[in-house]
C-alpha cells in the first residue's frame, strides 16, 4: 500500500530551484534511502514534505490524504515525524521533558497517559542511555545521543513515517553504526516506514532497502541500494560524469 | 507496543558507565519546591517590613511586590517563548485605568472622567474586585492583540509589540474624557497594608509555575530552542505563545490595578518607557528563562537601588554626614548591572531554578 506519493514537487528559494519535479512512490513498510551530493535537494525535498518549506509545485498525498500546503504540525499529527538536520533537541528540557514534547499531539486522544508511559520505557529500552540521563539537560548529550533522543522523541508521536536528514551528520562512524542498528531494529519490529537522507550511499548499501540518487534536484537513479551500490552506473550518475 | 533491548554492545556500555556520574550541571526539573521557597523568601521580607514598622519602608516592600508580580508577568511570556516583548506594559497601564475607573469616588469620577459610560460613573468597588476587572480586561486585550502578534518572530515580533504599548501610550494620553489624558487621576483608594500585595505576588508565583510545568509551557520552551524541530513534533507555536500572552497580559493587568492602588494617581507615562525598561532589565539581569531568576532578580535589583538611595540621602560618619553625589545611584546601578551581564550573559540565574537539592540528577 503506497503511505507517500511525491507528484512532481518542486522547490524555488527565490530564483533558485532546488527541486525540480520530484516524484517518488513510497509503500508502507519501506525503507527508502535518498542520497546525493551537497545541493542535490535531498533537505529540500524533505522539508517540502514535512511542510517546513513551501511547495512551488506539485503536490504531496500521505496515506491518501492531500497534505500540500498544510502545516508542519498538522503534517506531523497525521503520522509523519521529521526528524531535522543537525539533531535539534530542546536544549533547555530534559530529555524526558524532549520526549514529553514528542508524545504531546496526541493528548486528547483517550488513553494517552497510560500509552505515554508504555511509549516512554519502550524507548528508553532501545535506548537505555536516554533512561540513565532522563533528568538531565539534553543540551549537554553527546551528538550520538541527541541523535538517539530526536530517534526517540520522533518514536514518541507514534508516527507511521519517520523521515530523518542526515543522522550521520558530524558522529563518528561506530556512534553512527549505533544509530542505524537500532533505527533497522525498530523498522523491522514496527513496520515503521524509513525515508533517510544521506550524502554517502555507503549506508543505504551497508543497510539494504531502496536508494534514490538525487542531482541538481531532481532524481536520477532508483533501485535496490545493494544492487545499485557502487556500480558504476552510480558513481557516474552521482559525480555527473555523463554531462562531459 | 514493546521493543527488545538490542544485546548489549560494548560501546554504548561504555557510554552508559561514563554517564553514570552525575554531570556538575544536572538540573532538577521544575519542582513545587521553586514556587515554595520563592514565596517564602517574600513572606520573610513581609514579616520583617511588619516587625520594622517603619512607613517609607512599607511603601518600598509594596513597590518590590507590584514589581515581583510585573516581572513574573514578564516571564511567563518572554522568558518562556524566547520572544522579546516591550510591550507588556501596556497592559498594565490597561489595568490600572479599570482599577482607577471602578474605584474613584462616583462624584469625583463624573468631575475628572465624564466620558465614562454611565454604569461604570455610577460603580465603586472595592479595590480587590476592581483587580479581578483589570485582570480580566487586560487578558482579553492581550487575546485581542495577541492573535495578530504571535504570528511574528524575533526582531519584528519585538517591535510589533513596542508599537502596541506606543498606541496604548497614545491613545490613554489623549482620550482625556475617559482616561484624563496626561493629567494624573487621582482619587484612586490606597492600599496600605502589604498582605494584599504579598498575596498576589504569591499566586502570581504559583500561576507562572504552573503554566510552566504544564503542557503549554514546555511546548513553548521547546519551540524557543528549536522551532522547526518543534512544529515537526507537532505544536502549534502561535497557539503556544498565544496562550503565554494571554496569561502574561492577565498578570501585567493585575500588576497594573495593585500599581494603581499602591499610589493611589495614574498617569499614561507611569506605565511605559521607563517601567518597561525597568522592568525588562530586572527580568534580564535576574535570567530570563528562569521563574527564580525573574522573582529574586526584582529582589536583588530593588535592595541594590535602595542601598545606593540610602548613600545618596547620606550617612553619618563621625559628626560629618557622608553622602554619595546625586545622580550617582543610576550610573551606579548601570555599572553593577553590566558588570552582573558580563559575568553571567543570562544573568544570575541563567535556565536554574532554586532547589533544596541542586544535584537532583536522577
Amino acid at each position: 500500500m503506497t503511505l507517500l506519493n511525491l507528484v512532481d514537487i518542486s522547490v524555488r528559494y527565490g530564483r533558485l530551484t532546488a527541486v525540480r519535479g520530484v516524484s517518488i512512490n513510497l509503500k508502507e513498510g519501506e525503507v527508502l534511502f535518498i542520497t546525493g551530493p551537497n545541493g542535490a535537494g535531498k533537505s529540500s525535498l524533505l522539508r517540502a514534505i514535512a511542510g517546513v518549506t513551501p511547495t512551488a509545485g506539485g503536490h504531496v498525498e500521505f496515506d491518501g490524504a492531500q497534505i500540500t500546503g498544510r502545516t508542519p504540525e498538522d503534517i506531523a499529527r497525521l503520522g509523519f515525524s521529521m526528524v531535522p538536520e543537525g539533531r535539534e533537541v530542546f536544549g533547555s528540557l530534559t530529555i524526558e521533558e524532549n520526549l514529553m514534547v514528542g508524545a504531546g499531539m496526541h493528548s486528547r486522544t483517550p488513553g494517552w497517559k497510560g500509552q505515554t508511559a508504555a511509549d516512554l520505557d519502550s524507548v528508553y529500552n532501545t535506548f537505555p542511555i536516554l533512561k540513565e540521563r532522563r533528568n538531565q539537560q539534553a543540551g549537554l548529550l553527546s551528538g550520538g545521543q541527541q541523535q538517539m533522543l530526536v530517534i526517540g522523541r520522533a518514536l514518541m508521536a507514534r508516527p507511521r513515517l519517520i523521515a530523518i536528514d542526515e543522522p550521520s551528520l558530524g558522529l563518528a562512524p561506530n556512534i553512527t553504526d549505533q544509530v542505524y542498528e537500532r533505527l533497522i531494529a525498530l523498522q523491522a519490529e514496527r513496520k515503521l516506514t524509513l525515508l533517510i537522507v544521506e550524502q554517502s550511499s555507503t549506508r543505504a548499501v551497508m543497510v539494504g532497502g531502496r536508494m534514490i540518487l538525487m542531482r541538481s534536484g531532481q532524481v536520477v537513479l532508483d533501485g535496490d541500494a545493494r544492487e545499485l551500490g557502487n556500480s558504476e552506473a552510480m558513481q557516474a550518475a552521482y559525480f555527473g560524469y555523463e554531462d562531459h | 507496543m514493546s521493543i527488545s533491548t538490542p544485546a548489549t554492545d560494548p560501546i554504548l556500555s561504555a557510554e552508559a558507565i561514563a554517564a553514570r556520574k552525575p554531570g556538575p550541571f544536572s538540573l532538577a526539573g521544575k519542582s513545587i519546591v521553586t514556587p515554595i521557597l520563592l514565596v517564602l523568601i517574600l513572606l520573610a521580607i513581609a514579616i520583617v517590613t511588619m516587625m520594622i514598622g517603619s512607613k517609607p519602608f512599607n511603601q518600598v516592600i509594596i513597590d518590590l511586590f507590584v514589581r515581583v508580580i510585573l516581572v513574573v508577568g514578564l516571564y511567563v511570556f518572554i522568558g518562556n517563548s524566547g520572544v522579546m516583548s516591550f510591550g507588556q506594559i501596556g497592559f498594565t497601564c490597561l489595568g490600572a485605568y479599570v482599577a482607577a475607573w471602578l474605584t474613584i469616588n462616583p462624584v469625583m469620577k463624573k468631575m475628572s472622567l465624564p466620558g465614562l459610560p454611565d454604569f461604570i460613573l455610577k460603580t465603586k468597588m472595592e479595590y480587590w474586585q476592581a483587580a479581578i476587572f483589570a485582570t480580566i480586561f487586560a487578558a482579553i486585550a492581550a487575546l485581542i492583540f495577541g492573535r495578530i502578534l504571535m504570528r511574528l518572530s524575533g526582531i519584528a515580533a519585538s517591535i510589533a509589540t513596542f508599537a502596541m504599548l506606543a498606541m496604548i501610550n497614545t491613545i490613554y494620553s489623549n482620550w482625556d474624557r475617559v482616561t484624563g489624558a496626561t493629567s494624573s487621576v487621582v482619587g484612586i483608594p490606597i492600599v496600605r497594608s502589604i498582605w494584599p500585595y504579598f498575596t498576589a505576588a504569591a499566586i502570581v508565583i504559583f500561576i507562572a509555575w504552573l503554566h510552566a510545568i504544564s503542557r503549554a509551557g514546555l511546548a513553548l520552551r521547546a519551540a524557543r530552542d528549536e522551532p522547526t524541530a518543534a512544529a515537526a513534533s507537532g505544536i502549534d507555536i502561535p497557539k503556544q505563545r498565544l496562550i503565554a500572552f494571554v496569561i502574561s497580559g492577565a498578570i501585567m493587568g493585575a500588576g497594573g490595578a495593585l500599581t494603581a492602588h499602591s499610589i493611589g494617581v495614574v498617569t499614561p507615562d507611569n506605565f511605559y518607557l521607563s517601567l518597561t525598561f525597568v522592568t525588562l532589565s530586572m527580568l534580564v539581569v535576574g535570567g530570563m528563562g528562569s521563574l527564580t531568576g525573574s522573582v529574586l532578580g526584582v529582589v536583588i535589583l530593588s535592595a541594590l537601588i535602595q542601598g545606593l538611595r540610602f548613600l545618596e540621602a547620606g550617612v553619618p560618619v563621625g559628626g560629618s554626614m557622608l553622602a554619595l553625589p546625586k545622580g550617582l545611584q543610576e550610573i551606579a546601578l548601570g555599572i553593577i548591572m553590566i558588570v552582573i551581564l558580563v559575568l553571567r550573559p543570562s544573568g544570575l540565574f541563567g535556565n536554574r531554578e532554586l532547589t533544596l537539592n541542586r544535584n537532583r540528577s536522577e
